[in-house]
């Protein structure tokens, strides 16, 4: 072969400029950019008139007046501590007019409110995290046993009355048998330090018939009163959220969201199959424990407080998905949002659909959940041909 | 989380600009692998070099794919020693492993719709973080150039045919800018001008002093694009050298238990390898 170049033919027309790829992806970032924002915009005006509606109904003006008061209060609260007495202009807004507005808002609703906002956040991007580590779309939070863990230990409490850790027994049983029964399931699910996905699909299916026996064994001895708890516990309720509820949900919540972005990356690469992964230096192992563990405590914690609370898991990160594409570092806090607009949603229809009634949350994101998920489920059929 | 874990082991060692052409770049020495009770590979010792096209050719069962999964680190070796650059493949971590070397497997696989660009793109992620990304881009534009699927970067994965999925992921391997590649079958699902397409991409990394080792079904295409072949038979290596040498007709007639000649193309001389029908 001779090192000669060969001299460009003038003759030759220059290349065609091909369809910029690289660019075409950017633009798919931007687009990625705009769904946060809306889905950021729906979110606070969801929120906003959620927290507005109820038996006590208070104009969006208040709630925004009342939630500028006291940040106004507050903070100047704090820079008073810090030393300079300062008039901060962010009193703005009317408060609310009814005697009893303020405390609605802040004792009853705005906890309310945020916990579905945090418990949404958490579920969706828990299932997400799922569908990315198992590189299927199908994969749910409660395969790995979450849900089904955390019914035993409320169930198991209701059913004993106990009351070791005074209100607090009910989630920290129920946070700690969900996370206990995960990490059976994937000791269980390893052999030779690997996890095959099909293995662990099936121990999550074999640990949760039992965890559903013992859950059906405590629904028979209880009593009636626990019996009833326990059935109310396992449809899903926000009733009764408390700011301390929020507290301890915030951490668990944050550490795991924290975590699921940092794999993002990752995850898009685990689409390629384990092998190719690793070959592009991606700890696929460690990969999955620390996401087991992300979505023990995302899903642990939310579950501990709010009951059981199904598909949001599946079906927003499935419609984020088809909107914006199947990359992680957009679908998990797309997802996160999403998952906080729909439980926000749903809780203002669970609070509000009756009149002094509080209905079931799981049963309305099931009832919407499931025929949704079958409609994705034809139509991904019809044009992929189905997930073998 | 990743990147802190990486960072508290010290940045990852970048490889030092390509070897001088002919060194060894990766190396199985004596290794046995064992499979379900079966000894899939016996004994096998294969020298990986800088600048130069190494095919591994055999009947089905020969222990070419387990060779190459020996090679990454895929499988546990029963005995011997895999090394790259010299080292064990344990004294690497799994971000310097991606940055050495580039493995394309035979099953393809994505299982989610993302476009071809970032299919291809997914191949820059073990650079992320180094000097070498500024480099991304460029890196994936001229692998989408090279395996001839930049009309359908903007595509989903899932909406192309074999053989253009084949190349998609023969795109992302180049766009890893390795200086070894690892290439199971680049070529089975693809058609003529495809596979010649593919194995003239293998030569001219090859001639910038990549190592390149590619398992091949065909032997003509092996014979005149390989530097050198190995003939794997039963999970051992029964022949290595230049293919004028390695391929001939007694030991291909053994190896594949079936009549096999091989005649010299009359113009250019090169041997041509065909079953006796």
């Amino acid at each position: 072969m001779t090192a000669t170049v060969p001299a460009p033919s003038p003759t030759e027309a220059p290349p065609e400029p091909a369809p910029d790829a690289v660019r075409a992806s950017r633009w798919r970032q931007g687009r990625g950019g705009v769904l946060i924002a809306g889905l950021s915009v729906a979110l606070v005006v969801v929120t906003v008139v959620s927290a507005g509606r109820g038996q006590l109904q208070i104009p969006p003006s208040e709630v925004v007046g009342s939630i500028m008061h006291r940040l106004d209060a507050n903070l100047e609260w704090v820079l008073a501590q810090a030393g300079p007495t300062v008039d901060l202009p962010l009193d703005v807004g009317p408060r609310p007019q009814h005697v009893q507005g303020e405390n609605t808002l802040w004792l009853v609703r705005f906890p309310r409110v945020v916990l579905a906002l945090l418990v949404g956040a958490a579920l969706a991007a828990a299932g997400a995290l799922m569908q990315g580590v198992f590189g299927n779309p199908l994969a749910e939070p409660a395969i790995v046993g979450v849900s089904p863990g955390a019914a035993v230990g409320a169930s198991l409490v209701f059913v004993t009355g106990s009351t070791f850790l005074g209100e607090w027994t009910v989630a920290v049983a129920a946070f700690a048998t969900g996370l206990v029964t995960t990490l059976l399931v994937y000791a269980l699910s390893r052999s030779g330090g690997r996890t095959e996905v099909v293995t662990l699909v099936l121990t999550g299916v074999a640990v949760t018939a039992v965890a559903f026996a013992i859950v059906a064994f405590a629904t028979f001895v209880a009593t009636p009163e626990a019996r009833e708890q326990i059935v109310f516990w396992q449809l899903g309720s926000l009733n009764g959220a408390r700011w301390q509820a929020i507290l301890a949900v915030l951490p668990f919540v944050a550490v795991g969201l924290t975590l699921a972005f940092a794999m993002a990356r990752s995850l898009d690469l685990l689409a390629l199959g384990e092998r190719s992964a690793r070959h592009l230096g991606v700890r696929v192992e460690r990969l999955r424990i620390v996401a087991i563990v992300a979505v023990a405590m995302l899903v642990g914690s939310g579950v501990a407080f709010a009951g059981v609370i199904g598909f949001v898991g599946l079906v927003v990160p499935h419609l984020i998905r088809m909107i914006a594409g199947p990359g992680h570092r957009l679908l998990l806090p797309a997802s996160a949002l999403g998952g906080a607009l729909l439980l926000v949603s749903a809780d203002l229809v669970a609070r509000t659909a009756i009149e002094y009634a509080d209905l079931p949350l799981g049963m309305l994101t099931a009832l919407v959940g499931g025929p949704l998920f079958f409609w994705l489920l034809r139509r991904t059929r019809t044009s992929q041909g189905g997930w073998a | 989380m990743m990147r802190l874990a990486v960072s508290l082991r010290g940045a990852p060692r970048l490889p030092t600009p390509s070897p001088a052409a002919g060194s060894v770049v990766a190396a199985a020495d004596g290794v046995s692998v064992v499979l379900g009770g079966a000894r899939v590979l016996d004994d096998v010792s294969v020298e990986v070099r800088a600048g130069e096209v190494l095919a591994l050719v055999g009947p089905n069962g020969a222990g070419k794919s387990t060779l190459l999964s020996a090679l990454t680190g895929d499988v546990a070796v029963a005995a011997g020693s895999v090394t790259l650059h010299g080292e064990p493949l344990r004294a690497w971590s799994a971000t310097e492993s991606a940055m050495r070397r580039a493995v394309l497997l035979q099953q393809v696989r994505l299982s989610f719709p993302f476009t071809v660009a970032e299919v291809v793109e997914m191949g820059r992620a073990p650079w992320a973080g180094t000097a070498f990304e500024d480099s991304d881009d460029e890196a994936v534009r001229s692998a989408l150039a090279e395996a001839d699927v930049t009309q359908f970067a903007a595509r989903r994965f899932t909406s192309l045919s074999g053989g253009e999925q084949a190349r998609v992921a023969l795109a992302r391997v180049l766009a890893q800018r390795t200086g070894l590649l690892l290439l199971d079958e680049p070529t089975a699902a693809l058609d003529l001008r495809h596979q010649e397409l593919v194995l003239g991409v293998a030569r001219t990394r090859a001639a910038t002093g990549v190592a390149v080792v590619v398992v091949l079904h065909d032997l003509n295409l092996a014979a005149a694009h390989a530097d050198r072949v190995a003939v794997l038979a039963g999970g051992r290596v029964v022949a290595t050298g230049p293919p004028a040498e390695v391929l001939g007709g007694a030991l291909l007639t053994d190896v594949y238990e079936h009549d096999v000649e091989v005649i010299a193309h009359p113009r250019t001389g090169a041997p041509v390898i065909l079953p006796r029908r």
